[in-house]
């Protein structure tokens, strides 16, 4: 590390970008203190949102100034990072990042950048947007730090092994893969056994490229909070079984950020037992993500992040409530398969198991148990053309839910992070004949 | 003379089987273990497509935004087309195979078993090692749906039988100029290694080689030909009449599949060791190098200024890679022309009209 490089990200980072963060958290905070409502069909504005964007800004202010004094991962949002944390990595999210994107409206000309490159314009979006602002340089969060390491962990789609191997050949840095086999069933012990042995790999790439050891007591620790975080998270999302739900996934899909991108970390268990007590409070006193409650239901797939606002109000004005989402309970539900005591077996059982990563029959039984605990009138069924392994068997899912287990299903077109594949009009209207039929 | 080789279709491999008592396995792209199958007494029949056909049945299934072989696959298997198969085997090649082999366990649960295998992306021990336990598993699921169980000796030779038939292939490829067939001729000869018992492909490739050319063909322009499957074969025709001939073979079902011969005495090893040692495939996530570099020593040798790449829409394993590879080969000279089809559609006019020009542009 260049101690010219030192001084500048400790006076930019910690010093000054602390400093101008949390003035501008207590600002945003005095502002959501005076506001009735986050919207007209809305309940009040959450107050951690403005620690929220505070944990965000300072991830994307400290990859801003990380150059040369932490090495870099860019990891996919699947990946097992504990040990990259342990190592002192700094953690980049293609992905997260393209939501970012999405939310600002940037996703469109960075896709635009990446097909002007001759990528096609099947690909899924998050891709682009990614070799958009790779290509291009901008973004809307400043300057993105280049990778010493790329990890690619395929259990959430086999898209992301092409596309690191892109971004490999772009950056000439070494790609790890954590290759997890798909459960079309169960997972059986030579394929828990294959990640293991993966995960071993990876560590001692990691190690050679921080040029430093794994500390065990560190993993554990490291292991200790994500395991905290996500147990938090499960709980955040689990007190929309209320009513009124108290959150709903779009609050979620917004809240969601740090357990992907920032889990193993402190700052992180902090602010999720903030959150989870705001929810409760709220619960405890009535009061609902939606001024008035009148449906209940369930979304799955990823959102649709350029229209995340509107849809949020289309749907309040209806009285409607996204009260849970597979999406956000994927980074939820595999908390008992964490044992901080054994970090690496666990990992590999974690990361093995992901919704994304087994069968379409599992999506099916998981909708089914969810719809029960949230007690939910029906699913919006996100079908996303970005997206392969999430979208395919919904065509399935949505006949199942509608006729065995008598849940109105929808299946909404669209794409996560390209607005052209997306038809307001359209959607506006199956939605419409959807919520009258539901009654609402 | 070679062009008076019958190679038996698809139709015809189908009825020998089934007339000499085997069954027979419907198996989904791209790298099936064909030995292990025939060790069961299966004859492995690649469904790819089929070509030409509608694919509404699997519509209502899947998503348009799916590649077209798999909804097509999945169709045909709905109209009765897959009816005789014993099994159906899907092996995880991607996002659309994976899917369909999930939709087909869960939701369509056709009549033959399906059964699935996943393939290492990587090709370290590891994934060797984890591929042998995939096929002992699949071997175990094999014995308890037709109650066949092959001991070691019937799966050696089962290996060795497909080894000469993917060497025989790779003659094939690399006696191109020695046979004296059309485009579209040469390749009904070579995919017939789809569908062939691999003794009898062997036996086919061997008399294509040693039968000596009906008359020298006029020099002709060499190409490389990349991605999944020469669909519609209408197209090489279209190539030959132009005045090309391919040279240098990159797609899934054909060059993609040449296997380097194993040793050793144990059969799933070998299978696995074999399965894994074929040319940078992008189904399988190779490096960018990787490919570029074998799309380089393809046009190298076969002194080809031009490669087509012929992608199926919506394939992101073929369409990742296409900017670099095109940038990287651009770089030596070599241009490139992506061509993009829809197994239901017949050959588009437009795209007759690209392929001549890009020939055209490299006399």
């Amino acid at each position: 590390m260049s101690s010219l490089g030192a001084l500048r990200f400790h006076a930019s980072v910690s010093l000054l970008g602390r400093a101008a963060l949390r003035l501008d958290r207590l600002r945003t905070e005095h502002k959501l203190a005076r506001m009735k409502s986050a919207g007209p069909h809305l309940g009040p504005p959450l107050m951690t949102s403005g620690w929220l964007k505070e944990l965000i800004s300072r991830h994307y202010l400290t990859g801003r100034y990380v150059r040369g004094v932490r090495k870099v991962a860019w990891v996919t949002s699947g990946a097992p990072v504990e040990h990259l944390k342990a190592l002192g990595y700094y953690l980049m999210y293609p992905e997260n990042h393209g939501a970012v994107c999405g939310i600002r409206r940037w996703g469109e000309r960075q896709c635009l950048a990446a097909e002007d490159a001759g990528y096609s314009r099947d690909l899924c979006s998050y891709a682009r947007t990614d070799f958009g602002t790779v290509l291009s340089g901008q973004t809307p969060v400043g300057r993105l730090p280049p990778p010493d390491l790329l990890v690619c962990c395929n259990n959430i789609c086999q898209t992301v092994l092409y596309w690191y191997q892109v971004l490999a050949h772009h950056f000439q840095v070494p790609l790890v893969l954590i290759d997890t086999p798909f459960l079309y069933t169960e997972a059986r012990p030579h394929m828990l056994a294959f990640v293991r042995k993966q995960i071993d790999a990876a560590v001692e790439v990691a190690e050679r490229t921080a040029g430093r050891s794994l500390a065990p007591a560190r993993l554990e620790e490291v292991m200790r909070l994500s395991h905290e975080a996500i147990g938090l998270w499960l709980k955040i999302m689990q007190t929309g079984r209320n009513r009124p739900a108290p959150i709903t996934a779009f609050d979620e899909f917004i809240h969601m950020a740090p357990i992907v991108e920032m889990r193993g970390e402190e700052s992180t268990v902090a602010y999720y037992r903030a959150l989870l007590a705001e929810l409760e409070e709220r619960t405890r006193r009535g009061v609902g993500a939606l001024q008035a409650e009148r449906k209940r239901l369930l979304w799955d797939n990823l959102p649709i992040w350029y229209r995340l606002r509107p849809l949020s109000e289309s749907l309040a004005a209806r009285g409607v409530a996204l009260v849970a989402s597979t999406y956000t309970n994927a980074w939820g539900e595999l908390v008992e398969r964490i044992d901080p005591t054994r970090p690496l077996d666990s990992m590999a059982e974690v990361y093995l198991h992901p919704i994304l990563n087994r069968g379409t029959g599992h999506k099916l039984a998981t909708m089914a148990r969810m719809l029960k605990e949230y007690q939910a009138d029906g699913v919006l069924l996100h079908s996303d053309r970005s997206c392969k392994p999430y979208s395919v068997g919904q065509m399935d899912q949505q006949r199942r839910l509608a006729g065995e287990l008598g849940a109105p299903a929808l299946l909404l077109d669209a794409d996560h992070n390209d607005p052209r594949a997306y038809s307001e009009e359209q959607a506006e209207n199956r939605l419409q004949a959807f919520l009258e039929v539901l009654g609402a | 003379m070679p062009n008076e080789i019958h190679v038996p279709s698809r139709r015809e491999a189908i009825r020998a089987q089934v007339q000499s008592g085997g069954g027979l396995a419907a198996v989904f792209p791209y790298h099936p273990p064909r030995a292990l199958l025939r060790a069961h007494g299966l004859l492995p029949v690649e469904v790819w497509g089929p070509p030409g056909r509608s694919s509404s049945r699997g519509d209502a299934h899947l998503q348009p935004y799916t590649c077209s072989l798999v909804r097509a696959g999945l169709s045909f298997l709905l109209e009765g087309g897959l009816d005789q198969a014993r099994v159906v085997l899907v092996p995880h090649g991607c996002d659309s195979l994976q899917g369909l082999g999930s939709v087909l366990l869960d939701f369509v649960k056709p009549a033959p078993p399906v059964l699935t295998c996943y393939l290492p992306r990587g090709d370290r021990a590891l994934d060797r090692a984890f591929l042998a336990d995939e096929l002992r598993e699949l071997d175990a699921r094999l014995a308890a749906a037709l109650g066949t169980r092959p001991d070691e000796a019937a799966l050696l030779a089962a290996v060795e039988r497909e080894e000469r038939a993917d060497q025989a292939l790779g003659e094939l490829l690399e006696g191109r100029a020695r046979v004296g067939l059309g485009e579209e001729a040469f390749y009904r000869l070579v995919r017939s290694r789809e569908y062939l018992p691999a003794e009898d492909f062997a036996a086919l490739a061997g008399r294509a080689l040693a039968a000596p050319a009906a008359s020298a063909r006029p020099a002709r322009t060499p190409l490389v030909v990349s991605g999944l499957v020469p669909e519609p074969m209408a197209l090489l025709s279209v190539l030959e009449a132009a005045g090309a001939t391919v040279t240098g073979d990159d797609l899934a079902c054909s060059g993609r599949r040449r296997y380097r011969p194993t040793q050793g005495p144990e059969p799933f090893a070998r299978m696995s060791e074999g399965m894994l040692s074929g040319p940078p495939d992008s189904t399988r996530g190779a490096s960018v190098e990787a490919r570029l570099q074998h799309l380089r020593q393809l046009a190298r040798a076969a002194g080809a200024r031009g490669v087509v790449f012929l992608t199926l829409k919506f394939c992101e394993p073929e369409l990742y890679y296409l900017p670099q590879l095109r940038e990287g080969l651009a770089q030596d000279g070599v241009r490139a022309l992506s061509l993009e089809v829809d197994l239901a559609e017949a050959l588009p006019a437009p795209l007759v009209t690209r392929l001549e020009a890009f020939v055209e542009t490299l006399r």
